[in-house]
């Protein structure tokens, strides 16, 4: 089995103007789907992140970084396994966030 | 429902993946889709026909003809677009049914359903559908799916192997050794489906569990399985013999320590403790590992006497496999009942704060009863109503409100 990060990629203006229901409906779905990758034994971790941060380079800190003004920046993060690329591929698109269309996920082989 | 109806039903459920892969071993023109177009066609023209001229002698072969002339004409058709001819002398039958590896066809299209291309979701949709012939509603219905959400898994796996050109047909001896274990999760998840209590009693549910035993019988008593195969029919074994008291008499889930051990089924047991003996010896797998954790709650005599000192262990070796929140909730329940609360309740705490996992109603359930069992009524009553907001299956809801009732009194 290899191992994959799921980078989860959404609109962070959009994210951050959403109401507390709908954000809280999102995650119950993101966790419903957490629940078929466990079962299937595909799961390791997977964490929401805050739509604030700081892009660093060797120039100087950017306060808030290009993070916002990104249509798909990076909302949260998962760890799975999976056979190969394909199945990794095939196992997010049945994300119910995907399927509505409201997120992007980008799926990356972890080297080992 | 009228007697045509009924055998057209049965004839469906026992023959319609067989067929679809008997036309992609007759053709390589037609493709999955057509195929099972074709075979879902044949069907409705045997309802009709059958209702004015009566059931015929032998129903399947003629659903078979049937099915084989609207192949013939199909090609003939795209063929004669084409201007060739096509060779009408041919054999409509399984080419392998002497010299094959596996013998049963149910296994075969199992194994073929294991592609590692597909997800685990996608292989368990499609052999609900090529394997155990289960209608689109039904399928839906057993994975708590919509329909329209089971038509897109399905029409995006026909898109993979038609795309790729995934045969839906028996691999060969190699592929059959390395898919075995795609075979085990396909086949654990099959029977988790039909397990959930979150439905309460349904028959199609239980139907589901004893396809997955069947066929993992079939994979041991044909030679195909392994010591691991073993193991995960000795778990299924041993949780088919809780099956039915999980529910009490007015439908209400019990959970293990309110259920009455005396309805277990003895001889089950007995048969799973023979297979997770068989399944010693080799590398031990997860499914090695939640057997004997089942094995461990169905010998004990009753829930306090439960050796949670060795689930505990067994689900840390579980953890150490597979690391996961999931597991992790398991390991603190075993470790709470061991009396290792502190520890307990320190990871109950850490999941607690992972946002995902917050919204999970299993852990507030289990902050809830064990906050309950330490004496913290309100702190109890708080995350049992956390829990009411977090599933949608009314028999659960059910269970929490029973708990919070308990503080009442």
């Amino acid at each position: 089995m290899e191992k994959f990060l799921l980078l989860i990629r959404e609109d962070l203006k959009k994210m951050s103007e959403m109401s507390e229901e709908e954000f809280n409906r999102d995650l119950q779905l993101m966790m419903t789907w957490m629940e078929s990758l466990s079962e299937s034994g595909d799961l390791g971790t997977g964490e929401p992140l805050l739509t604030t941060g700081r892009y660093v380079n060797k120039d100087r800190v950017l306060s808030d970084g290009p993070f916002l003004e990104a249509k798909e920046a990076i909302s949260g993060y998962m760890i799975i396994t999976a056979e190969n690329l394909d199945q990794a591929a095939s196992m997010t698109q049945t994300c119910p966030l995907i399927i509505e269309g409201k997120i992007a996920i980008e799926v990356r082989q972890i080297w080992k | 429902m009228d007697k045509v109806q009924q055998e057209v039903d049965h004839l469906y459920k026992k023959y319609f993946g067989k067929m679809v892969a008997s036309l992609l071993y007759f053709s390589q023109e037609i493709d999955l889709e057509t195929a099972e177009d074709l075979v879902q066609d044949s069907y409705s023209s045997a309802l009709t026909s059958w209702k004015s001229d009566g059931i015929p002698a032998n129903p399947e072969g003629w659903i078979y003809k049937v099915c084989k002339n609207k192949a013939l004409n199909k090609i003939k058709k795209e063929k004669r677009v084409r201007g060739i001819t096509v060779n009408e002398d041919f054999l409509f039958q399984d080419p392998h049914s002497s010299d094959s590896v596996v013998d049963d066809y149910q296994l075969r299209l199992l194994f073929a359903c294991a592609h590692p291309d597909l997800s685990p979701k996608v292989q368990v949709v499609i052999t609900l559908k090529y394997v155990i012939n289960l209608k689109i509603e039904s399928i839906a219905k057993v994975l708590a799916m919509t329909i329209d959400g089971v038509d897109k898994l399905l029409s995006r796996a026909r898109q993979k192997i038609r795309e790729e050109k995934v045969p839906l047909q028996e691999p060969d001896v190699l592929t059959l050794h390395s898919r075995i274990h795609i075979v085990h999760k396909i086949l654990y998840l099959l029977f988790n489906e039909g397990y959930k209590s979150s439905w309460g009693k349904e028959l199609l549910r239980e139907e589901l569990c004893e396809e997955a035993l069947l066929m993992a019988k079939t994979l041991i008593d044909g030679n195909i399985g392994n010591k691991e195969t073993a193991a995960l029919y000795a778990l299924m074994l041993f949780n088919a013999a809780r099956f039915k008291a999980r529910i009490g008499s007015n439908g209400e889930l019990l959970d293990l320590e309110e259920q009455d051990r005396s309805l277990w089924n003895k001889d089950l047991i007995r048969y799973a403790c023979t297979f997770l003996h068989q399944s010693k010896g080799g590398p031990v797998s997860s499914y090695h590992y939640e057997a004997t954790i089942a094995y461990l709650h169905c010998t004990a005599k009753d829930f306090n006497s439960t050796d949670w000192v060795s689930v505990s262990k067994l689900y840390l070796q579980l953890l150490q496999m597979n690391p996961n929140p999931f597991v992790e909730l398991n390991y603190s329940i075993a470790l709470y009942y061991s009396g290792q609360k502190k520890k307990a309740f320190k990871i109950l705490n850490e999941l607690q704060q992972k946002p995902f996992f917050n919204q999970y109603y299993l852990l507030n359930a289990t902050l809830g009863k064990f906050n309950l069992l330490e004496g913290n009524n309100s702190v109890a009553r708080e995350f049992f109503l956390k829990t009411l907001q977090q599933t949608e299956f009314e028999i659960e809801k059910e269970y929490i409100r029973k708990q919070i009732n308990k503080i009442k009194n």
